[in-house]
C-alpha cells in the first residue's frame, strides 16, 4: 500500500526497503545516489513534499510489523488467512489467552478481569471490553491514512497528468478481485474525478459542476461514439435526486431572483457555467446545440440596486444547481396553495393496532412543521372503513360535525365547502377533532376498507387545485373501487410465477393514479397490516403520482413502531414539497435520455410529470449515445419547474458538465460504481416486474461477467484468453460485491420465503433510496463494538466518531462480542453468546446474557462512558443520512429467536447462505464466466 | 391499423399526451379483436379451411391476451412499450392487407368459375 515504487516517483528514482531503519531507501539509478528523504520532480510538488505519502508510510509499516501477521492480512490481505474468526484481537490478549476466541464464559471473564488490571492506566475511567483492548486504535489510522494516501496519489498522478503528458484524463489502477476483498469505506470516497478540458467552464467555482447527491452520470468520461460504450458495456445513465434536502453545514441552492432567465432559443437550455460569452458578451453560444444567442437586456442590470450589476457574479453562471424564480409565462394558471388530505382508515385493526391514535397525536404535534409560510395551506381529514366519514369544520368555530356517506359506488361528496379548511383558520376545530377522532371509533368493530372510494372522495374534494393525499390504511381494500383479494399464495413464492404478485392486481390503482396525476394529485401511503395488504399493487399509486410507499408491518404502537411512525411521519409532514412539477433532462447533442425509471409518470418522450416532489427521491434515467460526439465535453441539465409550497413558480436547473474521451481506459477510470450500482437496482426492479425474477437474477449477474469481461479483453494482458486473475480498475471494485448486495435484498433474492408485501415494499425502496441511502441498504454496515477504540461514539471535529466498518462476513463476529449491522431501515445489535456482564451491564442494564431479550427495544441511556458511547453511535446512525427513515434497533442474540438472527445475518452479503454464494463463491464464478465467455 | 401507427409516431412526437391516445387506441381494440374473431368463426362455419387456418393464430394470440388482460394499451407504460407496440402495429397492418387480397383473389375466383358455369 505505502510501497513508494508503486506511487508517482519520478523516473530515474527507485526506492528500497531498508529493514534496519524501517523506512524507504531512495536510489537514484543515474548516479546510485541515495537519500532518505522521497525524491521531488519540480517546484511545483516542493510544498507537497512534507505531507505526502512516504514519511507517515514509515511510521505505518512500523507499527505494523508488531502486531501479528493475521492482524493486517485479516484486513488488507486474502481471506484464506483469515480462518475462523481471523486474528481480530490485538496482540497483548493473544499472548495470554491464544485460544481466546472461543473460550466460553469464565475463561472469557478472566480475561476480562485481567485486562482490567492490566491496562488501568490507558484509560482513566474508561472501561475496556475484552477481546480487542487496543493500546492504540492502529487499525482505524491505517486504513484512514491509506485513502488519504489514495487520495494524495490521486492528485499527484493528476499533476503529472497534467505536466507530463499536458493532457486531461484519469489513470487507470488495476486491481486483482481475487486478491483484493472489498473494503466498506471506498463506498464513501467521491466518485471518480471530472477532469474537464481547461477553460470550458467560465467559472473558477468548484460547484460550477452539480454536487454528485444532486446528479451523477454512471461515466465521468462520456464515450464519444456508441461503439466505445459498447466495447466498455458499462451501463450509461444518470443518477439524479434534484430535490435533495439540506443538512447541516450544507449549502442552500443559490436563487435568481429577477426573473432574467436566458435560454438558448433553440434547444431551450437554460444559461450555465458552460455556456460561452462571444461578440464582446452581447451574444452566448449554447453549450449543447451550439446556436448563438442574445443575452437579455436586464441581464447585467442589479434590479435590486437598481444599478448595473457584475454579470460574472451571477449564480447560473457559478453554480451546476441553481433555482429561478420564474415569471407569470412558466404558470399556466396562480402558484396552487398546498393541500394536504388525510385518508385516515379508522377499521377495528387500525384503531387496535394503535395507528388512528398515533397517528392523529403526530398530525396534531407536526401542524406547526407543516410547510404554511404563506397562511394558505389546506387541510381536510376523511376516515374510512367501509363507509366514509367526512369532518366538517366551518371556520371560527372549535367543533367539527361529522357527515357520514355509506354509499361507497357512487361516491358524492356531502357538502360543497368547510371539507377542506384553511390550516391557519380552522386550526382550533382541527385540534379538537384529531385530538378526539381516536375516541370517536374507539369501539368501531367493522373490519374491511372502503381506500377506493375514499381516494375517489379525497380526489374530488381537492381535484381543481391538485396537492398531496397522505392515506393510513391497515388493511386491504375491500369494497367499492379498487377492492383486492388476497393472492397472496405460499405455494408459488420462490417460483416463476412469483413475478405476477409484484404486478398491480387490480387496473383501478394505475388508472386513478393517472387521474390524480393530471389532476395535480400525488398520493403518499403509510401502510400499515399485519395480514397480507398487498402492497405491490398499492404501491403504484404513489409510484405514478410521485409520492411515497412507507411501510410498517404489523405495526403496534405499544411498541417502538409508535416512535419510528411518529418520526418517519413527522418527517413526511414537515418536507417542504415542490408542487405540480414537471422535470425535463437536457444533453447535448447526440446524447438521448431512453427510459426513466423512478416514481412519476411519463407524460411525454422526455417529460416526467410529478405532482409533487418530496425530498430525497432518486430517479435514474438510461441515455444513449446517437451519433459520434465531436465535442470535448457534454453538458446534462435537469430542469424542474414546480411551485414551491409557499406559492412561488421556480426552476430549479441542476448541470453536470463531463469530459469526452475516445480512449477506453478513461472510460473504465471513470466509470463511479455506485451510479451504477444505483441504476442497476432500478433496471433490475423494472425487469422483476415485467419478466421473472429470476430473469432481473440473471441480468444482473451477466451485465456485471459483461464489464469484467469487457475489461479483460481490453485492458489487461490477457486479452480474450483465460486468466488466472479478475481485473477491473480500482474504482470498480466493490462493483461486484454491491451486485452481489443486490442479489441478496429482499426484493431480489431467491428465497421461497419472503412474503409479496415485504418484497414489494424492497422494490419501492431501491427504486426510490438515493445512493447515500441505497448503498448501506444493498452492502449495510457492519461495527464491531465491544473492541472499538475509545474516541470512538465521542463527538470529534465532524460529529460523532464512527468506528471503522468491517467486511460483512459472519467470520468477524466473536462470541464474546457486540456488533452493530446496519442498512439504513434497520439497526441490529449483535450480541454474542459469551458477552460478560459487564457488557451487558453496561450497555442494557441487566445482570447478564441469559436475561436479555432479543426483538425491538430503545436502548438505556446510562450513567457509564460505554452505553453514552453506543447511544451517540446508535443515534448517529439514525441521523447521518438524508430522508424521513428512522431505522428500529433490534437486539439479535446469538442463540436467540431464529428469524431474527437470520434476518439479522442475512445482512452480512458477504457470507453464504442457503443457495446463495459467498463473496468468494460469487467471484469465483465471475471468473468461471468471464474465461469461460465465447469473446 | 393505419390510424394506430399515426397516433403512435404522433405520440413520439409529442403531438398528443399518453393518456388521450390510450383512451383513443382503447376504444377501437375490443372491437377489432371482435370482428377479427367473428370473421374467422364465419370461415370455420362456412368451411374456408385455408382461411380459417391463416387466421387462427391470430385469434389463439388475442384471445391470449384477453385473457391475461393485457390488451389494452397501458399509458403507465406506454413509452417503454412503444417500440414493441409500433411493430406489433405493422405487422398486423401487413397480415390484413395481405389476407384482403386473399380473399379478394379467392372472391373472383369464385365469380369466375360461376360465370364459366
Ligand atoms: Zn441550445
Amino acid at each position: 500500500m505505502s510501497d513508494p515504487n508503486q506511487q508517482q516517483l519520478p523516473p530515474g528514482w527507485a526506492a528500497e526497503w531498508d529493514g534496519t531503519h524501517q523506512r524507504y531507501l531512495f536510489i537514484e539509478t543515474a548516479t546510485g545516489r541515495t537519500q532518505w528523504e522521497p525524491p521531488v520532480l519540480s517546484a511545483e510538488l516542493q510544498p507537497m513534499a512534507p505531507t505526502s505519502s512516504p514519511p507517515p508510510s514509515n511510521v505505518h509499516h512500523a507499527k505494523r510489523r508488531q502486531y501479528a501477521a493475521g492482524q493486517t492480512q485479516a484486513y488488507y490481505g486474502t481471506e484464506s488467512t483469515l480462518g475462523s474468526g481471523g486474528g481480530y484481537p490485538a496482540p497483548p490478549s493473544q499472548q495470554q489467552q491464544p485460544n481466546q476466541l472461543f473460550t466460553p464464559g469464565l475463561a472469557a471473564e478472566n480475561q476480562f478481569q485481567q485486562q482490567q488490571q492490566q491496562q488501568p492506566q490507558l484509560q482513566p475511567g474508561q472501561q475496556q471490553y475484552y477481546g480487542g483492548v487496543q493500546p492504540e486504535p492502529e487499525y482505524i489510522n491505517g486504513p484512514q491514512y491509506g485513502q488519504q494516501q489514495q487520495q494524495q496519489m490521486g492528485t499527484l498522478a493528476d499533476q503529472f497528468g497534467q505536466m507530463n503528458m499536458g493532457q486531461k484524463g484519469l489513470r487507470l489502477y488495476t486491481t486483482n478481485l481475487l486478491t483484493s476483498p472489498p473494503d466498506p469505506r471506498e463506498l464513501h470516497n467521491p466518485p471518480p474525478e471530472i477532469v474537464l478540458p481547461p477553460n470550458s467552464c467560465i467559472s473558477p467555482n468548484p460547484s460550477a459542476n452539480a454536487d454528485p447527491s444532486y446528479q451523477r452520470c454512471t461515466i465521468n468520461a462520456i464515450p464519444t461514439s456508441n461503439s466505445l460504450l459498447k466495447k466498455a458495456n458499462i451501463p450509461f445513465g444518470l443518477v439524479l435526486t434534484p430535490y435533495r434536502s439540506l443538512k447541516e453545514g450544507d449549502e442552500a441552492v443559490p436563487v435568481v431572483t429577477d426573473t432574467v432567465i436566458a435560454r438558448c432559443r433553440r434547444c431551450r437550455t437554460y444559461i450555465n457555467p458552460y455556456v460561452q460569452f462571444i461578440d464582446g458578451g452581447n451574444r452566448w453560444r449554447c453549450c449543447m446545440c451550439s446556436l448563438s444567442n442574445e443575452v437579455p437586456q436586464l441581464f447585467d442590470w442589479d434590479q435590486v440596486r437598481n444599478a448595473p450589476g457584475d454579470r460574472w457574479a451571477r449564480p447560473e453562471l457559478n453554480y451546476g444547481v441553481v433555482e429561478f424564480v420564474a415569471p407569470t409565462e412558466y404558470m399556466a394558471r396562480p402558484p396552487q396553495p398546498a393541500v394536504y388530505v388525510f385518508l385516515i382508515d379508522v377499521s377495528h385493526s387500525a384503531i387496535q393496532s394503535g395507528m388512528v391514535a398515533t397517528a392523529t397525536r403526530t398530525i396534531l404535534e407536526n401542524l406547526d412543521r407543516l410547510p404554511d409560510e404563506d397562511g394558505r395551506t389546506k387541510v381536510a381529514i376523511i376516515a374510512f372503513d367501509v363507509s366514509l366519514y367526512f369532518f366538517s369544520m366551518p371556520p371560527g368555530t372549535t367543533d367539527s360535525s361529522m357527515l357520514v356517506v355509506s354509499d361507497v359506488e357512487d361516491v358524492f361528496l356531502p357538502k360543497p365547502t368547510d371539507l377542506l379548511v384553511n390550516l391557519a383558520e380552522a386550526r382550533a376545530s382541527l385540534e379538537a377533532l384529531l385530538g378526539r377522532l381516536g375516541d370517536m371509533f374507539k369501539e368501531n368493530h367493522i373490519i374491511g376498507s372502503a381506500l377506493g372510494p375514499a381516494l375517489q372522495a379525497a380526489f374530488q374534494l381537492m381535484s381543481p387545485i391538485g396537492g398531496k393525499i397522505i392515506v393510513l390504511s391497515s388493511s386491504l381494500p375491500s369494497v367499492g373501487a379498487g377492492a383486492l383479494k388476497n393472492r397472496e399464495d405460499p405455494k408459488i413464492l420462490g417460483t416463476t410465477k412469483e413475478s405476477g404478485l409484484l404486478q398491480a392486481a387490480s387496473p383501478f390503482y394505475k388508472t386513478f393514479a393517472i387521474e390524480c396525476s393530471r389532476g395535480q394529485v400525488s398520493v403518499d401511503m403509510f401502510l400499515f397490516s399485519a395480514a397480507y395488504q398487498d402492497v405491490a399493487t398499492l404501491a403504484c399509486l404513489p409510484h405514478y403520482t410521485a409520492g411515497q410507499t412507507y411501510f410498517y408491518p404489523a405495526f403496534n404502537a405499544r411498541t417502538e413502531d409508535a416512535r419510528k411512525f411518529a418520526h418517519e411521519f413527522g418527517e413526511v409532514l414537515a418536507q417542504p414539497i415542490m408542487l405540480e412539477a414537471v422535470m425535463r433532462v437536457r444533453a447535448s447533442k447526440n446524447l438521448r435520455m431512453s427510459s426513466f425509471h423512478g416514481n412519476f409518470f411519463v407524460r411525454s418522450t422526455d417529460l416526467l410529470a410529478m405532482p409533487a416532489v418530496p425530498q430525497d427521491l432518486s430517479y435514474a434515467i438510461e441515455v444513449q449515445i446517437e451519433d459520434t460526439i465531436t465535442a470535448p465535453f457534454v453538458v446534462f441539465q435537469t430542469a424542474v419547474l414546480h411551485t414551491t409550497c409557499y406559492g412561488e413558480r421556480r426552476i430549479r436547473v441542476v448541470t453536470t458538465a463531463l469530459p469526452t474521451t475516445g480512449n477506453l481506459s478513461e472510460v473504465f477510470a471513470s466509470a463511479d460504481q455506485v451510479a451504477i450500482a444505483t441504476l442497476l437496482a432500478n433496471k433490475a426492479v423494472e425487469r422483476c416486474i415485467t419478466h421473472k425474477l429470476e430473469d432481473s437474477r440473471d441480468a444482473l449477474f451477466n451485465k456485471t461477467v459483461e464489464i469484467l469481461t469487457a475489461y479483460k479483453a481490453s485492458m489487461t494482458a490477457a486479452g480474450a484468453g483465460a486468466s488466472a486473475q479478475l481485473a477491473v480498475s480500482e474504482n470498480l471494485k466493490m462493483l461486484p460485491v454491491l451486485v452481489l448486495g443486490l442479489l441478496k435484498n429482499v426484493g431480489i433474492r431467491q428465497s421461497s420465503q419472503i412474503p409479496p408485501d415485504l418484497r414489494a415494499y424492497a422494490q419501492a425502496l431501491l427504486t426510490s433510496l438515493p445512493a447515500q441511502l441505497l448503498m448501506p441498504y444493498i452492502y449495510p454496515t457492519f461495527y464491531s463494538l465491544h473492541n472499538m477504540s475509545p474516541e470512538c461514539g465521542t463527538v470529534g471535529e465532524q460529529g460523532v466518531i464512527l468506528p471503522p466498518p468491517l467486511p460483512l462476513s459472519s467470520e468477524r463476529l466473536e462470541r464474546h462480542g457486540l456488533y452493530l449491522i446496519e442498512d439504513g431501515q434497520t439497526i441490529f445489535l449483535w450480541v454474542g453468546r459469551d458477552a460478560v456482564p459487564q457488557l451487558i451491564a453496561d450497555v442494557f442494564n441487566l445482570p447478564n446474557y441469559e436475561v436479555l431479550r432479543g426483538g425491538k427495544t430503545t436502548l438505556p441511556l446510562l450513567e457509564n462512558a460505554f452505553s453514552q458511547r453506543v447511544n451517540a453511535i446508535v443515534q448517529k446512525t439514525r441521523e447521518m443520512r438524508r430522508g424521513p427513515y428512522w431505522p428500529h434497533l433490534y437486539i439479535v442474540k446469538e442463540d436467540g429467536e431464529p428469524a431474527l438472527r437470520l434476518w439479522a445475518l442475512s445482512c452480512l452479503i458477504q457470507d453464504r447462505s442457503d443457495v446463495l454464494p459467498s463473496y468468494q463463491q460469487f467471484i469465483s464464478q465471475l471468473k468461471d464466466k468471464v474465461n469461460g465467455g465465447n469473446y | 391499423m393505419v390510424f394506430f401507427i399515426i397516433m403512435f409516431s404522433d405520440l413520439e412526437c409529442d403531438y398528443i399526451n399518453p393518456i388521450d391516445l390510450c383512451n383513443k387506441l382503447n376504444q377501437f381494440v375490443l372491437p377489432e379483436i371482435g370482428a377479427h374473431g367473428f370473421l374467422t368463426l364465419l370461415f370455420l362455419v362456412s368451411g374456408q379451411w385455408v382461411a380459417f387456418l391463416i387466421n387462427a393464430p391470430l385469434l389463439a394470440l388475442n384471445v391470449n391476451k384477453v385473457r391475461l388482460s393485457n390488451h389494452m394499451y397501458d399509458a403507465t407504460e406506454i413509452f417503454r412499450t412503444l417500440p414493441a407496440h409500433k411493430k406489433e402495429a405493422f405487422i398486423k397492418l401487413g397480415f390484413y392487407l395481405v389476407t384482403f387480397f386473399y380473399y379478394l383473389f379467392r372472391m373472383i375466383a369464385v365469380l369466375i368459375a360461376e360465370g364459366d358455369a
